[in-house]
């Protein structure tokens, strides 16, 4: 039996490994979705007042979630994280928005709920406290109300391949190159900051949910400097095994996708969507809105439906002569902790 | 109050002044430690945790009447004739020489009155009576032509004890062990000092053993201790070359400093054989782990099905790396404390590296045989 590659064995690889065309489908699917649901809520609070609105595009959320990958960089600087928790919380980030849309839950909180669980989950911990005080108008409860929506949306699936390490891994191995001056590690540092610059920018594109960490380390690497690239990769594969075309076609659309997120998000597009976004949002998510308080009183009616139904249960059973039903009755039970039958 | 502040002050305080007349006086009797190492009410105990005097709150002398929750200092001592007295009614009745004991009209001496050891007097008698027979009636199995005999005496040993225990014919039972004593004089004196002898040798084995159990752990220690410093110093040594040797070949500065530690190494263990005892005792050791050892079915060892990219690296022992150089550098140990090793990071950086370098990304031409479609419809559900 074939054994599993570490890689293809983790959860990265199962559960978050698109093709372009994959990432665009779920994107629309998953606005569609918004949309329509947003549309009802609309028409049922005031039947009209829906075509006046002019939702998102995927598109357009995708830009604003961009914007918000850059601010985690920002914030990281601020508390001087490691770049695991940086990378981390960008990847949960984009994960996120893999299941959920920005119309529903705006990035904004997800971005900060995001990097807390992502501190957490690489044990860099900081305290609730330290988090948010220094967050200007940021309070415990915006971060805290989503961090199990994030993390059930995240499938719980925590760890994350991270492109950093493997071009640390790329660096390190080059120095193993059999015809490798001695210390070209050190005199060619400015290379591997170059190539880890790129890297970077590589997070803000959709590069980690497409290709391998590998892959982009080396892309990276090979933008900085094509020479070291190749001959790392040469002495990897062996010379015109198809494993290394495919791998060269493959770094190549890397660097594509890299070039093109090296620009940064313009500001002022992101601002037109975000106003726009505080007219099309979800008005069951705002509290107040009449929809926020129709949904409430619907959630309130279930709970009190399920209440009546066991009330009616429980008379039913003391009827019957036994308070806890009768198939216990005959039987040698003489105590039982667990009172919570719900 | 004053005399609390003394006290709170660390200064010696006597209530009836420094030279205590009654305290030399009461010395004559042994002495009973405090009772802060007894459990209960009752009891004396030494340092093994053994009771060595009983002694409870219902205690009351039948002399006096007085008793323990008047007279807390209460000490009842045990006569020769098995009868409990206060140490104030001893006093008083026995200072002045021998005289009759107050319930039985036995002579006693003051000298005769030993502390309660078992809360029955029963036991204690008897088994001071026992220690008296087996003082007299030593003989052994050794010293009787057979079986049968040996049982017979034994048997009229029992019967002489219990007689005494339960005061039968007191006058011939002390004629018969008189007569007993007279016939065999010079036996029991031989097995007396056979008995000494005995227990001097198991207590010398017993010493020895312990020395040799001290010397070995002084050994492994010394040795562990030697192990770890040359260790230190050869890391030490391959950092220091490596700073030294700026701008030549790392990998072989490591790989020399490597080879002549191992000589070096070598070199001393080819003399440790030659240490005699210590070798031996080391061997000794071993055989005995070896011994302890428990046989066990055939181990088989956990198998996973994973591939770990294993064959496309080759990981290096030292490499040139600026952002772990603090944790290289720190000769206390203070970042390695929780068992952190470079090498291990390094080692999952490279894996990381080559990990996936030749998967086809989802969507491509290469991987339509059916996976990517797969692929493409679970993510569109999702």
């Amino acid at each position: 039996m074939p054994k599993t590659p570490l890689y293809e064995a983790s959860t990265q690889f199962k559960n978050w490994r698109y093709s372009p065309g994959s990432l665009a489908e779920v994107r629309a699917s998953l606005n569609a979705a918004a949309v329509a649901v947003i549309r009802n809520t609309f028409e049922a609070d005031e039947p009209g007042s829906s075509s006046a609105v002019s939702f998102l595009t995927p598109d357009e959320e995708l830009l604003l979630v961009r914007l918000y990958v850059s601010k985690i960089t920002q914030l990281c600087g601020f508390f001087r994280f490691p770049e695991e928790v940086e990378a981390t919380a960008v990847s949960y980030l984009k994960r996120f928005y893999l299941k959920n849309t920005v119309m529903d839950w705006h990035p904004k909180n997800v971005m900060l709920t995001a990097l807390f669980l992502a501190t957490k989950t690489t044990n860099n911990p900081i305290s609730l406290e330290a988090y948010t005080n220094n967050i200007p108008k940021t309070n415990a409860s915006d971060v805290l109300d989503l961090e199990f929506l994030v993390a059930q949306s995240l499938g719980f699936e925590f760890a994350v391949w991270h492109a950093h390490r493997a071009l640390w891994g790329i660096w390190l191995d080059l120095q193993n190159a059999p015809d490798a001056p001695p210390n070209r590690a050190a005199a060619q540092s400015e290379i591997y900051d170059a190539a880890l610059r790129h890297v970077r920018i590589s997070r803000l594109s959709d590069a980690e949910l497409i290709y391998t960490p590998s892959q982009i380390a080396l892309a990276s690497l090979s933008i900085a400097s094509s020479e070291l690239a190749n001959e790392w990769a040469e002495s990897k594969f062996l010379t015109g095994s198809p494993s290394l075309s495919t791998l060269h076609s493959t770094l190549a659309a890397i660097r594509t996708l890299i070039e093109s997120s090296s620009r940064p998000v313009d500001v002022e597009s992101v601002r037109g969507v975000d106003l726009r976004l505080k007219l099309c949002k979800n008005p069951e998510k705002v509290v107040g809105s009449k929809a926020y308080l129709a949904k409430k009183a619907e959630d309130e009616r279930k709970a009190e439906e399920k209440r009546n139904k066991k009330a009616v249960d429980v008379q039913k059973a003391m009827a019957e002569g036994d308070p806890f039903g009768e198939e216990l009755a005959g039987r040698l039970v003489d105590y039982d902790d667990d009172d919570d039958d719900d | 109050m004053a005399n609390r502040m003394n006290w709170l002050q660390g200064k010696t305080v006597r209530k009836n002044g420094p030279a205590n007349a009654s305290h030399s006086r009461s010395s004559s009797t042994p002495q009973v430690h405090s009772t802060s190492s007894t459990i209960f009410g009752g009891g004396v105990k030494d340092p093994s945790g053994r009771i060595t005097e009983y002694s409870s709150e219902d205690d009351q002398c039948p002399v006096c009447k007085s008793d323990k929750y008047l007279e807390k200092k209460l000490r009842l001592l045990v006569s020769s004739c098995y009868h409990k007295m206060c140490e104030s009614c001893i006093d008083r009745l026995f200072t002045l020489g021998p005289a009759p004991c107050p319930i039985c009209n036995k002579v006693l001496r003051k000298l005769a009155f030993t502390p309660q050891t078992f809360e029955d007097l029963g036991v204690e008698k008897e088994i001071a009576i026992r220690r008296r027979i087996a003082k007299e009636f030593n003989k052994r199995l050794e010293d009787f032509p057979n079986l049968r005999e040996f049982n017979d005496y034994l048997e009229d040993v029992e019967d002489i004890t219990f007689n005494l225990i339960n005061d039968v014919d007191p006058v011939g039972t002390e004629a018969r062990i008189a007569a007993y004593r007279e016939a065999n004089a010079a036996l029991t004196l031989l097995n007396t000092q056979r008995e000494e002898a005995y227990i001097l040798s198991l207590r010398q084995a017993e010493e020895l053993e312990r020395k040799e159990r001290e010397s070995r752990a002084e050994e492994l220690r010394r040795e562990e201790e030697e192990e770890r410093e040359e260790k230190e110093l050869g890391k030490r040594e391959i950092i220091e070359r490596l700073e030294r040797a700026e701008g030549a070949d790392a990998v072989g500065v490591v790989r020399r400093t490597k080879r002549e530690r191992a000589e070096r190494e070598a070199t001393r263990k080819g003399v440790a054989p030659g240490k005699g005892p210590q070798a031996l005792l080391r061997a000794r050791l071993a055989a005995g782990a070896a011994a302890a050892a428990v046989k066990d079915t055939p181990h088989i060892p956990f198998q996973d099905d994973y591939y770990a990219y294993d064959d496309m690296f080759v990981l290096q022992s030292v490499y040139v790396d600026p952002p772990s150089e603090a944790v290289r550098k720190d000769r206390e140990g203070i970042m390695r404390a929780g068992g952190y090793q470079v090498q291990e990071a390094w080692e999952r950086a490279v894996r990381s590296a080559v990990a996936g370098l030749d998967l086809w990304p989802l969507g491509t031409d290469q991987d339509a045989d059916g996976v990517d479609q797969g692929g493409d419809v679970i993510m569109a559900v999702a």
